[in-house]
């Protein structure tokens, strides 16, 4: 499930887990706070966008949040207002969902326009198609059952997929167990590009193990050519290792514009669900 | 009848006379009486003439003079020296054998130094790596070290541990030409740098050219390294073998006709991975290399020889991920005389690096491989014209292939086969080179090189709607090119020049101009070069880096030669020196051309040594104070930074100490600056629970300094002597006092060494890497 270079990234990068390590106080100067912004229109229900302040380095708990942005999302001419926490949930601070009717769909350009304190940050990306996801099964891992990390989680997830050959496609996955995020290092995106990827995608586990009766989730969402660079940046800056062999950190490539900080994402999205059940093997 | 007379006699004096000029010329080898190896950089004095020359590097002197008697002095550091009375009335040739000093009949010194070869020398910026000592210095793991040597030397920097790379005034890991036997070794480490290829066992002389490079060099900015290895006894049979904790090594040679051909063979292990084996461990590492050399001196015209050398390092994660890497390398030499002024040396060279990459997986399975291949012929020629004058010029061609990467899927495995295009280069050098006495204390070296880089086909160029859109790049059209037609030729002329002027006979001052050109360009983002980086040619799109260099410097020595100073500074611009853009995409990109970036840099410095080279203490201190910063568009925002390789001060001890007839002990010190790292302002919150740093500044932060002391104690029986097996053991402590030298730094969200998340997983932390904490080891010698 991982990019092919991610796999070559971190599999030098692993080598140096067996050497020595420990932490240490970095003498940080030069903040200066900028806007995130986290945005996600999709072909099914799941349209957000969420406005954030970056933090100096040693902070902790959530970031702060943008309450009072003017939020607009414009598409073939027509502007949909994002209205800032409509129910006044306190887990959607910052969080802007759409109007209702708004249904994006393939083929079309969204643009985004975000304005806190008198500033505006504006992005603009295509509704790219994504093939579907043709089956999950479930498959008992031998070797997990012997020493399972959690226990009882020792099912496998295997993905089945054609990939079409005739187009450039970028894909990003997401897993869920009963409804959370599933990643098997914090650090872990799962993202590729289908430059080295064969037609026939069969029995490909994701991420982590499963017990029984969990229910799991893949999603798999279609990314502009822009929105996989600017992932393989992020997971890039995440698991650097300083520079030493990887490249040296930097801010990734993204699109939002005056010096904003994150990414509007804009997708089609497949999704297969599975209950893991004993099938006796 | 008075003038017939007159004229006669006139007319027999001026042919007297005219005889009387006549020159002749005295030539020959000069070798190490113990072993018949060729004895480099020996010096033949002549004293009726105030002057002499200096043998080449294969053993080879000529001096030519008009008729008369003269007084030759053949002398070299550790051996006796050696009086001829000559009386040069035809052309000579004299082979001389120089037998060791007794008192170190235990070991060949083979040191390569004339006594005030530093004053004397035109040659500036030059290190010669003394073998022998290295020999008794702490090494780790009882495997001396050559480049942990020429790490310590003035205006040298270690890339730090867990690589053998090295930084030369301000130049980057891959400024510098490695050879062996004139062999290119593309990656010089073994086991993460805790050995290097060169056994120094086999090895007869290492000499490292910072600046006033000669013409006979080119292809790198920075440095070359010339290793050259010993041609095998070829008076009896010896055996060297040395056990350690980690890795065993055996070195056997002979003659195969006695004083006409001998062979030298060696090989080395390490044997960690069978130990771990046996202990079910997971990861393995380990390495080998063989070395083998013939040699053959057909008659006192022609001599023949063969070098090869095979290495190799493999790696293996768990079952499941393994890399190997490794040198291979060839060398066929014919020495020739024309006449006896006219000495010949022609190389046919082969040298190939390659990797692969192995990931065991039963969906994702692939294995990964990449090489990097070339070809060379040389003719160099050294001309002896007069003892105040000697010229050497040649023509060396070099065929390069490169072959940056294929995956081959496993079975069943997602992936797909794919491979990049090769590359392919034809590298030719003209060069012609002057070494000139002009007076009594000032002679030059100037030169000329001139380089032709043709990148050839078989392959195609993409031509793109912006050439350095790295996001989405767009092709417009592809030119393709056949077999060997020109795609690209860079013509560069590279010149340079040495004047030394001796102040008095203890005294002297030099100054060096070079201009070098490096067509070979590594394909490397990070500070160190993984062993699975790409090389790639100069092109369409990457143009050859250039670096010219000036340096001055003064030599001084004391108490009769025993202690001898240098001072030298330099001062280095950089011209299309090759880095990538922020966030570069290096490995397997079709598109590479468009992460390329090109600009400046510059480097200067100071490097303070101070050596002593008689008496039982021995050794030298040496301090750099240096700076090499770079500008280019598209890194860091096209803002100047600090370079990786950049150690604003380095200071390095070396001193070994004969405390008795059984006892030696070695002890070595180096500090250095932190090395620049970039650290983020702030860090902010995206996606599902990921913490992205802020990055506003390359390089703006220097990890801690470096600094480490290693000890060794050598304990050589006292039942050797006179014993035909000679024994010893080395005991040495790497890190004496186990300093976690920073091997980097990185940030992340605050987990364990498990990877559980500490906290609320909000809060991020930064983890400093260190390699290795004080590393005991002994080591058991034999020679036979």
């Amino acid at each position: 499930m991982k990019n092919f270079n991610t796999i070559l990234f971190l599999a030098f990068i692993g080598t140096f887990l067996m050497s020595c390590q420990e932490t240490v106080e970095l003498d940080i100067k030069d903040f200066e706070q900028q806007v995130v912004v986290e945005g996600l229109i999709t072909n099914s229900d799941l349209n957000f966008i969420k406005l954030s302040k970056s933090r100096e380095f040693y902070d902790s708990g959530a970031s702060e949040k943008v309450t009072n942005a003017t939020v607009v999302v414009t598409v073939n001419g027509e502007d949909n207002v994002f209205v800032h926490n409509p129910d006044a949930d306190p887990l959607l601070n910052g969080v802007y969902l759409p109007p209702a009717g708004f249904t994006p769909v393939i083929g079309n350009t969204y643009h985004l326009s975000a304005i806190v304190d008198g500033e505006e940050y504006e992005a603009e990306e295509i509704l790219l198609p994504v093939t579907t996801i043709d089956s999950l099964t479930v498959r008992l891992d031998e070797e997990e059952i012997q020493e399972p990390e959690v226990e009882g989680r020792f099912y496998e997830v295997l993905f089945y997929a054609q990939e079409p050959q005739d187009r450039i496609d970028h894909y990003l996955f997401k897993f869920y167990r009963n409804d959370s995020i599933v990643k098997d290092s914090n650090e872990d995106i799962y993202f590729s590009e289908d430059k080295f990827l064969g037609e026939e995608i069969d029995e490909l586990p994701i991420a982590s193990y499963y017990a029984i009766g969990d229910t799991v989730k893949v999603e798999m969402y279609s990314l502009t050519r822009e929105s996989y660079v600017y992932y393989a940046d992020i997971f890039n800056l995440i698991n650097s290792d300083g520079g030493m062999f990887s490249p040296p950190p930097a801010n990734p490539r993204n699109n939002i514009s005056n010096d904003g900080l994150g990414f509007f994402q804009v997708s089609a999205i497949d999704t297969e669900t599975i209950i893991v059940e004993d099938s006796g093997n | 009848m008075r003038k017939i007379i007159m004229l006669t006699l006139f007319l027999m004096g001026i042919t007297g006379l005219i005889n009387a000029q006549e020159k002749f010329t005295l030539n020959g080898y000069v070798k190490d009486a113990q072993n018949g190896e060729e004895l480099l950089n020996v010096t033949v004095y002549i004293d009726e003439i105030q002057n002499g020359v200096i043998s080449n590097s294969y053993g080879f002197y000529s001096i030519t003079l008009p008729a008369g008697q003269y007084t030759v002095h053949y002398s070299f550091i550790g051996f006796k020296k050696f009086t001829q009375k000559v009386d040069l009335n035809k052309d000579i040739e004299l082979n001389i054998s120089l037998d060791v000093e007794s008192s170190q009949l235990e070991e060949v010194v083979v040191t390569g130094e004339k006594e005030d070869k530093n004053i004397q020398s035109v040659q500036m910026s030059v290190n010669t790596i003394d073998i022998a000592q290295i020999k008794k210095l702490p090494s780790l793991f009882g495997e001396p070290g050559i480049i942990k040597t020429i790490q310590m030397m003035p205006g040298v920097i270690s890339a730090g541990e867990g690589t053998s790379s090295f930084f030369v005034r301000g130049g980057s890991a891959d400024q510098n030409l490695i050879l062996i036997d004139e062999a290119p070794v593309y990656d010089p480490s073994h086991l993460f740098g805790l050995f290097s290829v060169f056994n120094a066992d086999i090895i007869k002389d290492a000499e490292l050219y910072k600046g006033g490079i000669p013409a006979r060099y080119g292809g790198r900015l920075s440095s070359i390294l010339d290793v050259r290895t010993r041609d095998g006894n070829n008076k009896k049979f010896q055996g060297d073998a040395s056990i350690g904790l980690l890795a065993t090594g055996i070195a056997l040679e002979g003659p195969i006709k006695k004083d006409k051909s001998s062979y030298l063979f060696s090989a080395r292990r390490s044997y960690v991975d069978v130990f771990a084996r046996a202990a079910n461990q997971d990861n393995l590492v380990y390495f080998y290399d063989i070395n083998a050399k013939l040699n053959w001196r057909a008659n006192n015209k022609n001599r023949f020889f063969l070098s090869l050398y095979t290495g190799r390092d493999s790696f293996e994660i768990a079952d499941s991920f393994g890399f190997n890497w490794g040198n291979k390398t060839a060398t066929f030499r014919w020495n020739h005389l024309f006449n006896d002024k006219l000495f010949s040396n022609t190389s046919l060279i082969a040298s190939n690096f390659n990797y692969g990459l192995e990931l065991t997986d039963p969906a994702q399975g692939f294995l990964w491989d990449s090489s990097i291949e070339e070809f060379t012929f040389k003719e160099d020629l050294n001309y002896f014209l007069t003892p105040r004058f000697e010229l050497d010029f040649g023509y060396h061609l070099t065929y390069r292939r490169f072959a940056p990467g294929k995956i081959a899927p496993s079975d069943g495995s997602i992936f797909k086969e794919n491979e990049l295009q090769h590359e392919y280069a034809l590298d030719h050098a003209l060069y012609v080179g002057a070494k000139q006495q002009l007076s009594d204390k000032l002679s030059v070296t100037y030169g000329v090189r001139l380089s032709i880089f043709q990148n050839i086909g078989n392959s195609n160029v993409y031509l793109y709607e912006d050439p350095q859109d790295n996001i989405s790049p767009t092709r417009t059209d592809t030119l393709s090119f056949g077999s060997f037609e020109p795609i690209k030729t860079y013509v560069n002329i590279e010149p340079r020049a040495s004047v030394r002027y001796i102040v008095n006979p203890v005294t002297s001052i030099k100054l060096s101009y070079n201009r070098m050109i490096q067509n070979t360009h590594l394909i490397s983002s990070g500070t160190i070069p993984l062993p699975f980086n790409t090389w790639a040619p100069s092109s369409y799109y990457l143009k050859p880096q250039v670096a010219d260099q000036v340096a001055f410097g003064f030599f001084k020595n004391f108490k009769d030669n025993m202690y001898e100073l240098s001072a030298e500074t330099y001062y280095k611009t950089f011209e299309n020196v090759t880095d990538f853009a922020d966030n570069a995409q290096i490995f397997f990109n079709d598109d590479l051309s468009t992460e390329y970036r090109q600009g400046i840099s510059e480097a200067y410095g100071l490097e303070l040594m101070l050596k002593k080279n008689k008496g039982d203490l021995n050794g030298f201190v040496s301090y750099t104070i240096s700076r090499a910063d770079r500008t280019i568009e598209g890194v860091n925002l096209g803002r100047t930074f600090v370079a990786n390789h950049d150690r604003r001060h380095s200071f390095n001890v070396i001193a070994t100490y004969d405390y008795t007839d059984k006892w030696t002990f070695g002890g070595s010190f180096t500090y250095g600056t932190g090395k620049p790292t970039t650290i983020p302002s702030g860090s902010y919150q995206w996606g599902d629970g990921y913490i992205p740093d802020v990055i506003t500044e390359r390089n703006g932060y220097r990890l801690d300094a470096f600094h480490r002391m290693d000890l060794s104690a050598t304990l050589t029986p006292r039942k050797n002597k006179g014993r035909k097996w000679q024994s010893n053991w080395v005991f040495a402590l790497y890190n004496a006092y186990s300093r976690k030298n920073p091997f980097t730094l990185y940030t992340q969200v605050a987990q364990t060494d498990d990877g559980d998340i500490i906290g609320d997983g909000t809060v991020k932390e930064a983890k400093m890497i260190y390699l290795f904490p004080i590393l005991p080891s002994i080591t058991y010698n034999i020679k036979f």
